[in-house]
């Protein structure tokens, strides 16, 4: 077994699978990341043919944009969709870097082909990271975008974001719970105010993050 | 001026820069990185690396200046199209 083929072979599409198949598949939970595929009807047909061609060579659907380079992490980072994997520079640009998906508020996917130029490193941008739907009043959800882990918490109908990782012991926030507008880290009970970060032990405080809902979805500011 | 480009075989972006270059009647190499196989195709990859600081495709080399992706702006200006 080569390099090539360190990582496990996707059954999920088995001989014979279709370009339809792939956007049947995929579309659904691109939608849950806030994109969509390209308008651009042939040009989605076309990448999605050439995933298939690199799909019977490799058994997984990598970027037809981006070489394999045999390190298994790095190539577990262009299976597509890989719009997890680079959430905010996708999101500056409005697209994936291949363009088969587009922000789903891009109406002219045609607009976004070729090359699109990137804001300077550090720069704010708006990230779309959650549906409001996916998000029920008093539940948690953990989300990432660029290297920055976040606990998206709702109380009601206002959204909040802090920190994932509690300042006690690095605990998972959002896997804690909530109760009002204070959240409890699952592992030792710190609790933490979801509108602001601040937490009744001194010094311990976790960043708070503003929320934006738009057209359904949940937008953070992160740093390119 | 000398071109050199490094494409994916799989690349749309790849072949509309190659297209853009062939109607225009442009000579260039060009270094099919993944059909290579072994050591070549990893020599190509580090080559890509060391250019571009990444591995998105196409990669072109117009003598000293590099473009990545299909940046037909940028390649009208570095051909004086």
């Amino acid at each position: 077994m080569s390099a090539d083929h360190a990582r496990p072979r996707r059954r999920l599409f088995a001989e014979g699978t279709t370009i339809e198949d792939l956007k049947t598949y995929m579309a659904p939970f691109a939608a849950t990341l806030g994109y969509k595929l390209n308008t651009e009807s042939e040009f989605v047909d076309e990448v999605l043919a050439s995933e298939l061609e690199i799909l019977a060579d490799t058994g997984d659907v990598y970027c037809p944009c981006r070489v394999r380079t045999g390190d298994p992490k790095e190539d577990a980072m262009i299976v597509c969709p890989c719009i997890p994997f680079h959430m905010v520079q996708f999101a500056a640009i409005r697209k994936c870097w291949c363009g088969l998906f587009i922000r789903y508020d891009v109406e002219d996917g045609g607009e976004l082909l070729g090359v699109i130029d990137e804001p300077e490193l550090g720069a704010q941008v708006e990230v779309p990271v959650c549906r409001v739907n996916d998000l029920a009043p008093g539940q948690t959800k953990h989300v990432k975008a660029g290297k920055t882990d976040y606990a998206l918490a709702r109380v009601g109908d206002e959204f909040y974001a802090i920190s994932n990782v509690c300042v006690h012991a690095f605990g998972p926030l959002a896997d804690g719970v909530l109760e009002g507008h204070e959240l409890a880290c699952p592992w030792h009970g710190w609790r933490y105010d979801v509108r602001d970060g601040t937490t009744n032990h001194p010094d311990a405080d976790v960043a708070a993050y503003p929320v934006t809902v738009r057209h359904g979805y949940l937008w953070l500011t992160c740093a390119l | 001026m000398t071109i050199r480009v490094y494409a994916l075989s799989t690349c749309p972006y790849c072949r509309m820069a190659r297209k853009y270059l062939d109607d225009n009647d442009v000579e260039y190499d060009v270094v099919e990185v993944d059909l290579l196989d072994g050591d070549e195709r990893a020599a190509a990859i580090a080559e890509v690396k060391d250019i571009s600081g990444g591995t998105s495709f196409p990669v072109m080399l117009f003598d000293d200046e590099i473009v990545v992706g299909f940046n037909k702006k940028r390649m009208m200006e570095l051909l004086s199209l």
